[in-house]
């Protein structure tokens, strides 16, 4: 859909269409404050820009669960919740949001098994939870059943619940616009609205808007193995860091063990938990001796790390797709489950090897690897997903700017998130930032009529101005292959800049890394492929339907988020959750229990963690 | 492991393209289907002007190095990376779960991510010179040239096309708002009793609805459609949807005609029993057959007619 026509200024406009676009939609147009301003004659334009049609949101592709301590199953409290967000992230979690986070789960879901979730239900009609690592009951006594589930499809559910519920409040859309410049005053203190490209018209839009909020997920495509979608390459934290902001923790990436060897698909955490082993070249099942006591079911990160350990002491296997390629894969060996247990308890990983691997789990051995799953890092912001710029001492808000989701940072996941906790966040978060954007409208609606200010219309024509020079040029340069303009195949394009940039990316910091892998991936990134990115061509000159025009954009806002991850990862001398430095291995409190708040091109700054009332104590699982 | 992974053959995908005229050049196509209803509340035909393609149509080859076990969006990827970044398809999640990326291969809707080589590539049929093929003797097959004049070899060649029943936009990107507009129309939300939901102060309640197992299986498959349109390109009445709603958008309301919570259901059936709503359905059941998420649509909404049948008795 494309809106009929473009409002001179929006009350709000909300950059993305996954659980927290689409639930700062839905907080925004059920808040109280919203209510009040249609009783007094007051519709405030708001207007959703998502570069895809919301239901392809990767949203979609989250399968375990949701965590609320509902208590459905068995006794639960809110307060082992919170405690377990806490250590989980490793203590470098914002203690009082992991506490609104914990505390306002149970509404949270029951509001989407309300807007019509299908979840999965005990005999007696209550929502169904399962055990999920990490969560447990009386302070990390023993596992607890507190991830709500919907087989293993939550997320589809919760994406098609709240794609429905914004259709019923009338909420709009402009799909498949691609967002290319967040624009703020020259002082970094408010934001003027976006430029937004519409990939169908070919035009650029000057999107004016009293606030913004930014929600466009996560980064998965900065590592060539990643279960995220081909579309998620950290724009909004890019489009943060060319306005000249901070993003918070943001070498912080989490691995999950288990993605179908180079494809990166994800194989659910079920499978070990069924009495799938992983296994070495050598068929030895190697993680009873990393993690005694736990094994193949420990933290994510640990098992992550054992893989590595494995391969790089050359008991790795290569995938068997690419039988000359690296040893960087393992076996996860589900051979000793019974067949029709595996069919009924894992239908979905049966599957996927079937389909993407073309192996049968049943009697082979399945090739496995660590792939990029999530950024716990993002755009900084308070609990009402206002985004603040960190001046060393205090937090300084961006009047109109908030941001919400996985490309946010609240800081509930610290240095590593629990599983469950992702689509708790962005919806829980997603509402708040819609109800703090409402309240704000509110007070000066576009309708009231006050005048735009002029120098956020300025700011706002210039970038303008900039974009469409920059598509202008792109366009004017287009080496037009269709009409014979010579060869693609000898010719650089965006899709080998992203390739050989997330290859990069993986050899110098997935899962592990030291201050030598950091600088070899820096030297790479900053030098030819940023000179790469910066020279990109296109070989069509067509401005509609042009993919090859955002994935340039989309190139050079994963150099530009690259060399922000490998700043910060450069600059925290420790391990702390998924971050493991060889040459720092320990965790250290003393010098680093501190957020990172790394701006392009500057150098990074410390923000002290909020500790309420749960002191460091150490991460054992 | 798999049979083909390690022995490299080629295959080639054929790929219909399409180049639209820039907007300006474009003369916008007046009428439509003459069987379209103008008052049809989900045509509305003259709000929507029917695009026909108006542009440069051409096929072209891609041939590829692979192992067999590939699927058909993995080898688009290649192309547009290492051979032709000016391929156009829609793709996101790469393993079957956003449903951005429904085509028509050989033919047939299905999605690109899910697809796989050997499942689908074939050896052109022989064609003799008058250009029919021969479907019945033994003579020798012949195989056709492609437009340069070689042979395909290797596995041999899979045809590619935009998902059918929708305006193409560019090679294989398909304009299927009508299908959201259809859904949307229908009010494809729960309808419950709202007031439990929220509190004075606007917070959400804290009761859920009760729904056993039993109920939530009466209508749970049918929540996992994930909107790709493969069903609309099988289905030969929909056809580009001016004179039925289509099995996706009714697939949507059988979801909450079966969920025990939705409080809508005589609205709902009424709502779909119309000339171009589920009366348009002739029961062909070609939308059952690629739906990649398994959803036995034909047989679905032979249950919602009998439903809707019910209600008037």
């Amino acid at each position: 859909m494309t809106p009929k026509h473009i409002e001179e200024q929006y009350d709000a406009v909300i950059v993305g269409a996954g659980a927290a676009g689409l639930s700062a939609a839905l907080g925004f147009y059920r808040s109280e404050a919203m209510r009040d301003m249609r009783a007094s004659g007051v519709e405030p334009k708001v207007l959703v820009i998502s570069k895809l049609q919301p239901l392809r949101s990767h949203t979609g592709s989250a399968e375990g669960g949701i965590a609320a301590s509902l208590g459905d199953m068995e006794p639960d409290d809110w307060r082992w919740h919170y405690y377990d967000t806490v250590k989980g992230g490793d203590w470098l979690v914002d203690q009082d949001a992991a506490k609104l986070l914990a505390e306002d789960a149970p509404k949270t879901v029951i509001g989407l098994e309300r807007d019509g979730v299908a979840f999965s239900r005990t005999a007696d009609g209550l929502i169904a939870q399962r055990r999920f690592g990490g969560h447990t009951s009386e302070y990390g006594d023993k596992p607890v059943k507190r991830a709500a589930y919907s087989a293993d499809r939550i997320g589809h559910q919760i994406l098609h619940t709240l794609w429905q519920q914004c259709v019923h409040e009338g909420v709009e859309f402009a799909e498949e616009w691609y967002v290319t410049d967040l624009v703020l005053d020259g002082t970094l203190g408010r934001c003027a609205g976006v430029i937004a490209f519409d990939t169908h018209s070919g035009a650029t839009h000057a999107v004016a808007a009293r606030n913004t909020v930014i929600a466009t997920g996560g980064a998965g495509r900065l590592f060539h193995t990643t279960s995220n979608s081909y579309d998620l390459t950290g724009d909004g934290m890019a489009l943060a860091l060319d306005a000249g902001l901070q993003l918070e923790d943001i070498e912080f990436v989490q691995f999950h063990p288990t993605g179908l060897a180079h494809t990166g698909i994800l194989l659910s955490e079920a499978s070990r938990a069924e009495g799938g082993v992983l296994r070495n070249a050598d068929g030895e099942a190697f993680m009873a001796a990393y993690a005694p006591g736990h094994a193949d079911l420990a933290a994510r990160d640990v098992v992550s790390r054992a893989i590595r350990s494995e391969t790089d002491a050359g008991r790795g296997i290569a995938d068997p797709r690419d039988p000359q390629g690296p040893k960087d894969c393992v076996w996860l060996d589900m051979t000793a489950i019974a067949p029709v247990r595996m069919r009924e308890a894992l239908p979905q990983v049966v599957e996927t090897i079937e389909r993407y691997a073309g192996l049968d789990p049943s009697k082979d051995m399945v090739p496995v690897k660590p792939t990029a799953h999530y950024t716990m890092g993002g755009i900084p912001t308070t609990t009402d997903g206002e985004v603040y710029v960190w001046d060393g001492e205090r937090r300084k808000t961006v009047e109109g700017l908030y941001a919400a989701g996985e490309c946010a940072c609240v800081s509930v996941h610290g240095a590593n998130r629990l599983g469950g906790n992702s689509l708790l966040d962005a919806c829980l978060f997603g509402t708040r930032a819609g109800q703090a954007v409402a309240s704000r409208v509110a007070a000066d609606p576009v309708d009231a009529g006050t005048p735009s200010d002029p120098v956020l219309d300025e700011a706002l024509d210039a970038a303008k101005t900039a974009r469409d020079g920059d598509i202008d040029t792109l366009i004017e340069q287009a080496t037009d292959i269709q009409r014979g303009d010579g060869d693609a195949t000898d010719d650089d394009n965006a899709y080998r800049v992203i390739t050989d940039l997330s290859e990069a990316m993986e050899r110098g910091i997935a899962v592990l890394c030291d201050a030598g892998s950091i600088e070899r991936a820096q030297v790479v990134i900053s030098g030819p492929i940023a000179e790469r990115a910066r020279h990109l061509r296109l070989h069509s000159d067509a401005r509609t339907f042009n993919q090859e025009i955002t994935a340039v954009w989309e190139a050079r806002h994963l150099v530009r988020l690259a060399e922000a991850v490998l700043a910060a990862t450069d600059a925290r001398h420790e391990s702390r959750g998924s971050l493991m430095r060889t040459d720092f291995p320990d965790r250290d409190d003393e010098a680093w229990l501190m957020h990172s708040m790394t701006a392009a091109g500057a150098p990074v700054l410390h923000e002290p963690v909020h500790i309420v009332d749960i002191e460091p104590g150490a991460r054992a699982y | 492991m798999a049979q083909l992974a390690t022995s490299g053959t080629t295959v080639t995908l054929r790929v219909h393209r399409f180049s639209p005229k820039p907007a300006r050049e474009r003369d916008r196509a007046r009428g439509g289907s003459p069987f379209a209803r103008k008052s049809s509340p989900f045509g509305d035909a003259a709000s929507r002007p029917v695009r026909r393609p108006r542009g440069r149509q051409w096929t072209q080859d891609y041939t590829l190095d692979v192992r067999g076990d590939e699927t058909i969006l993995d080898c688009l990827l290649t192309v547009k990376r290492t051979i032709d970044p000016t391929l156009m398809f829609r793709y996101s999640c790469g393993h079957g779960m956003c449903g951005s990326d429904a085509a028509a291969v050989n033919g047939t809707p299905t999605l690109l991510c899910k697809a796989k080589i050997t499942d689908w590539a074939q050896q052109p049929p022989s064609v003799d010179d008058e250009g029919f093929r021969r479907t019945g003797d033994g003579d020798a097959p012949r195989m056709q040239t492609g437009e340069d004049g070689t042979q395909p070899g290797g596995l041999g060649i899979i045809e590619l096309a935009p998902l059918p029943g929708f305006p193409v936009e560019r090679d294989l990107i398909a304009d299927i708002d009508t299908m959201l507009e259809q859904i949307k129309r229908l009010k494809p939300y729960l309808i419950a009793d709202g007031t439990l939901a929220t509190t004075e102060d606007g917070g959400v309640d804290v009761l859920p609805f009760l729904q056993t197992p039993e109920q939530l299986a009466k209508y749970e498959v049918l929540t996992t459609c994930i909107t790709c349109g493969a069903c609309e390109g099988a289905c030969p009445v929909y056809a580009g949807g001016e004179a039925f709603v289509g099995p996706a958008a009714l697939i949507n309301q059988a979801r909450f005609v079966n969920d025990s919570r939705d409080e809508a259901t005589y609205e709902r059936l009424e709502a779909i029993d119309t000339a171009d709503g589920i009366q348009a359905c002739q029961s062909v059941r070609a939308c059952s057959r690629e739906c990649p998420v398994g959803i036995d649509v034909g047989e679905e909404i032979w249950q919602l007619i009998a439903q809707v049948k019910e209600r008037e008795a």
